[in-house]
C-alpha cells in the first residue's frame, strides 16, 4: 500500500506552539476574582486525627476550609477501588494524605491558615515493608482481613519435575525502588462555575472523561454537569492516572462560587502523585545443557503503599511478563499486591512489565555465563517468535520480530565477538 | 581505573488495559464547511505526540494534508471517552476508531460524489487533495468544499468505536489471553566503570524497537531517547529515599534524573513487521522503550566489573561498597 502521510516524519502539530511558549499550561490560566487552594497534608504515616480549623477561620482572607464534612457526595475515589478518601475523615494512611483544603485570597494567606490549622494526631503502628504486611498478625491498613489486595498465580507445567531435568540453575533475589515519574510540569489547574451550574476544571490529566466522572460522584451531582478542560500538560508517565486536585478545586469552586486555583511546589508533587511499584523478586531459573530453558519460579512482592491505586493490575502485568520474552514449558509465578504505609504505588511507564527484567534479564546472563554461551545466542534459542506459546498459553501468531530486534542490536555492536572474553577483567 | 563493559537486553509488552478489562475508544470524525475535516476524541497529548499521529491516520485515510486536519482533545463536553493516554494504548486503541470514524465519512463523502459526479459506482473513484475525481479522467471531480454545501446545513459527522481484544485470564492457573498486542525490542549498552568513583557511565548504547509500523519515525526516535532515559534514570540514579514512609529526595537537587548532558548517542533502529489489527499496522510503543535500559545497564556493569547488583539504582556509593567488599 502506497502511503502519503503515515510514515513520514511530520513536525509535531503542537511543537511550535510549546517551543514558543504559547502553550497554555493551566498554571497560566488566570480569572478575574479567582481564590488560591492549598492542600493540609499528613505528616504521619499511620494516625487517627483531630483538626481544630477555628484560628485559621479567623486569619483575613481566608474564605473557606473544606475539610471530609464539606465533600458533598461520596468521599472516595480511586481508579479500581474507591479507597482513597477526598479528604481524610478520622485516620491518614501515608505521609502526604490530604486532610483539609484551605480557600484564601492569596496564596500567601493560604499558607498561613495551614499553620494555624491545628492537627492532633493518635498514631497507630505502621507498616513499610509488604512482607511484613502479608503477615496475618499484622494491623490492617483498611478495614477488611488482610493487607493483601492482590494475588495472581501463573501455573503452567510442572516446575518440580522439569527443575530436575535441568542442568544449569540460578537463583537470586532482586529488589527495585519506588520511583518518581519526575514530570516537568508539577500538579496545577483552576476551577470555575459557567452561568449554568456547570463545574469547570482545567487541569492537567491523562485521562479527563475518567476525572469526569470521579469528579461528579464526588460532588454528588450528574456527569454533564462536570467539565474537563485539559490544557497542554508537561509530561505524564501514568502520574496523572489518579485524581490528585481535581475534586478539591471543584469542590472550592462549587462551593464559594468563585474560580479557584492550586498549584503545587516540585516538594508537594512528590508527595501527591502515586509512585512506581517497588518490588522484591525471588528467580529460580534452569535450563538444559543444550541451552534451552526448561523451568521458571517467581514470587514478586509489590509495595502498593496506602492505596489500591493501580496494584491489582499492575502487579498481575508483572506475573504475565515475569519469564520476559522466552518459551520457558514450567512456569510457576506468585505475584502479590500488599497495602503498606509507605507512599501509594500505581501507574508508571512500564507498568509491572518494568520491574521483571532487572531480574529475568540477568538470569538470562547467568544462565549463559554458566552455559559458557555468550547471551545474544543464548536468548536467540529462546525467544518468542511467530507460533511460540506464552506462559499464559497465549499464541503469538503474528508480528513477532524480536529476532531481527536483536540482530540488528549484535549487528551495531558486534557483542558475539565482544562477549567472548567473557568479563572484562 | 575505568572498566569498560557491554549488556544486552530484551523485553515484551503486552498493550492496553489487558484481562478483559473494557478497552474502549470513540471518535468522530466530522466535515467541516470549508473543506476540513474535524476530529473529536478525548486521547490526551501528554507530549508523546498524540495530536501528530492521529492527525497523520485521518488525513491519510482522507486524503488529505495534516494542516487540514482540526484535531480537538481538551474538552469533555465536545469530545467521546478515548480511555487514558497510558497502557501504551492510544495509538492501537484510539488510532484505530480514528481509521474508523475517518474511513465512515470517507464513505459518505465518496457517496455524495458518486451522485454529485453522475458516476454509476464508487469503482474508480479517488479521494486526494480534498477532492473525489475519476481515476481515469482526473479533471471531472468534486471538492470537500463543494460536498459541504451540497448537504447545506447538516453535519456530515461520523463516530467509531474500536475495543481492543483481551481475555481474562483463569483465577487458578492464570492462563488465558490477558494482552494484544505484544510488542517486542532489544538493547545494548557500553559502560565505563570508575572503579575508584563506583561512577558508571554510558557510552553508548544500541536500541532495536519493533514498532508494527512507523507512523510517525521521528516522533517514535524521540520516544526512544526518552524512554533511554527514564531506564538510565531507573539503572543508576533515582532515589525516592523513602524512610518510614517520609520520601526524603522531593526535589531535583537530590532525586536526581538525567539530564541532556547525561545522555549517550543512542542509535535507533526501527524494526516494522506491521500488525493486522493496528491502525496501518502501527503498535504502541510509549512505555516498551524504556523497559529493556535499565537490565541492559546491569548486565553492562556485570560485564566490566564482575558484580551483580541485584538492587537498583546502582548508585556510585552502592557499587564503590559491592567493589570493595569483593576484593
Amino acid at each position: 500500500m502506497k502511503l502519503d502521510v503515515v510514515g513520514r516524519s511530520l513536525i509535531r502539530v503542537d511543537g511550535l506552539s510549546k517551543v514558543t511558549g504559547k502553550a497554555i499550561y493551566p498554571q497560566d490560566i488566570y480569572m478575574e476574582g479567582m481564590l488560591y487552594g492549598k492542600t493540609l497534608r499528613s505528616t504521619k504515616p499511620h494516625a487517627y486525627f483531630k483538626l481544630d480549623i477555628t484560628e485559621a477561620l479567623k486569619i483575613d482572607g481566608v474564605v473557606k476550609i473544606l475539610t471530609a464534612e464539606d465533600v458533598p457526595g461520596h468521599n472516595s475515589h480511586g481508579v479500581l477501588f474507591k479507597d482513597h478518601e477526598v479528604l481524610c475523615n478520622k485516620k491518614v494512611r501515608r505521609v502526604g494524605d490530604p486532610m483539609a483544603f484551605v480557600v484564601a485570597e492569596s496564596e500567601k494567606i493560604g499558607d498561613e491558615a495551614l499553620k494555624a490549622i491545628k492537627v492532633e494526631y493518635e498514631e497507630l503502628e505502621a507498616l513499610f515493608d509488604p512482607s511484613e504486611a502479608m503477615k496475618e498478625t499484622a494491623p490492617q491498613i483498611h478495614e477488611g482481613n488482610s493487607n493483601i489486595v492482590y494475588h495472581y498465580k501463573l501455573r503452567k507445567g510442572n516446575i518440580e519435575e522439569a527443575f530436575k531435568e535441568c542442568h544449569v540453575l540460578v537463583e537470586n533475589e532482586y529488589f527495585v525502588p519506588m520511583v518518581d515519574h519526575a514530570f516537568l510540569q508539577p500538579e496545577a489547574g483552576i476551577a470555575y462555575m459557567e452561568e449554568d451550574g456547570t463545574v469547570v476544571v482545567a487541569v492537567a490529566t491523562q485521562y479527563p472523561h475518567f476525572d469526569q466522572i470521579e469528579v461528579a460522584e464526588a460532588l454528588g451531582i450528574p456527569t454533564e454537569r462536570i467539565k474537563i478542560i485539559n490544557p497542554a500538560v508537561g509530561g505524564a508517565f501514568g502520574g496523572r492516572e489518579d485524581i490528585t486536585m481535581q475534586i478539591h478545586l471543584a469542590m472550592a469552586a462549587k462551593i464559594t462560587g468563585k474560580p479557584v486555583k492550586a498549584i503545587y511546589s516540585r516538594e508537594e508533587s512528590f508527595e501527591a502523585h502515586s509512585k512506581r511499584h517497588s518490588v522484591k523478586m525471588k528467580y529460580k531459573t534452569g535450563a538444559t545443557k543444550e541451552g534451552k530453558l526448561l523451568a521458571m519460579e517467581a514470587t514478586l512482592i509489590g509495595d502498593t503503599g496506602a492505596y489500591a491505586s493501580w496494584a491489582i493490575n499492575v502487579m498481575r502485568k508483572s506475573g504475565v511478563h515475569a519469564t520476559g520474552p522466552y518459551e520457558i514449558p514450567n512456569v510457576k509465578v506468585d505475584s502479590y499486591s500488599i497495602y503498606t504505609n509507605n507512599p501509594f504505588a500505581g501507574a508508571m511507564r512500564g507498568f509491572g512489565a518494568a520491574q521483571v527484567p532487572i531480574a529475568y534479564e540477568q538470569q538470562m546472563d547467568m544462565l549463559a555465563e554458566k552455559l559458557n554461551i555468550d547471551p545474544v545466542t543464548f536468548r536467540l534459542k529462546n525467544i518468542f517468535r511467530v507460533g511460540s506459546e506464552t506462559a499464559t498459553g497465549q499464541l503469538l501468531d503474528e508480528s513477532v520480530p524480536l529476532d531481527r530486534c536483536i540482530e540488528e542490536v549484535e549487528k551495531n555492536m558486534n557483542f558475539i565477538e565482544r562477549f567472548k572474553g567473557g568479563v572484562a577483567q | 581505573m575505568k572498566k569498560r563493559g557491554i549488556g544486552f537486553a530484551t523485553m515484551f509488552y503486552g498493550t492496553g488495559y489487558g484481562n478483559g478489562f473494557p478497552d474502549v475508544s470513540t471518535a468522530v470524525a466530522e466535515l467541516k464547511k470549508d473543506g476540513k475535516i474535524v476530529i473529536y476524541v478525548g486521547a490526551t497529548e501528554v507530549g508523546q505526540g498524540a495530536k501528530t499521529i492521529m492527525s497523520q491516520i485521518p488525513a491519510e485515510v482522507l486524503g488529505v494534508k495534516v494542516e487540514d486536519i482540526i484535531f480537538i482533545c481538551e474538552d469533555t463536553s465536545i469530545t467521546p471517552d478515548a480511555g487514558t493516554a497510558a497502557a501504551s494504548r492510544q495509538t492501537y486503541n484510539t488510532g484505530n476508531a480514528i481509521k474508523k470514524a475517518a474511513e465512515a465519512l470517507r464513505d459518505e463523502i465518496i457517496k455524495i460524489a458518486v451522485e454529485m459526479l453522475e458516476v454509476n459506482s464508487d469503482t474508480g473513484l479517488v479521494i486526494k487533495e480534498g477532492s473525489v475525481y475519476i481515476k481515469t479522467f482526473p479533471s471531472k471531480k468534486v471538492a470537500f468544499t463543494e460536498i459541504a454545501e451540497k448537504i447545506g446545513d447538516e453535519l456530515l459527522r461520523k463516530e467509531a468505536t474500536f475495543i481492543a481484544h483481551s481475555t481474562k485470564m483463569d483465577e487458578e492457573t492464570g492462563q488465558g489471553s490477558p494482552y494484544w498486542p505484544y510488542t517486542f525490542g532489544a538493547c545494548g549498552v557500553e559502560v565505563e566503570v570508575d572503579t575508584e568513583t563506583g561512577y558508571v557511565e554510558i557510552i553508548k548504547a544500541t536500541v532495536a524497537q519493533d514498532v508494527g509500523k512507523a507512523i510517525n519515525p521521528t516522533l517514535i526516535e524521540g520516544q526512544i531517547d526518552g524512554g533511554f532515559a527514564m531506564g538510565y534514570g531507573y539503572a543508576i540514579l533515582e532515589n525516592l529515599n523513602v524512610v518510614k514512609g517520609h520520601i526524603k529526595n522531593n526535589r531535583f537537587t537530590n532525586y536526581l534524573i538525567p539530564t541532556a548532558m547525561d545522555m549517550p548517542e543512542v542509535d535507533k533502529i526501527i524494526v516494522e513487521d506491521p500488525e493486522s489489527t493496528g491502525p496501518f499496522g502501527a503498535k504502541g510503543i510509549g512505555e516498551p522503550v524504556m523497559i529493556y535500559v535499565a537490565p541492559a545497564i546491569l548486565n553492562a556493569i556485570y560485564n566490566a566489573v564482575g558484580i551483580r547488583m541485584t538492587e537498583i539504582p546502582v548508585t556510585p556509593e552502592k557499587l564503590l561498597k559491592a567493589l570493595n567488599e569483593n576484593k
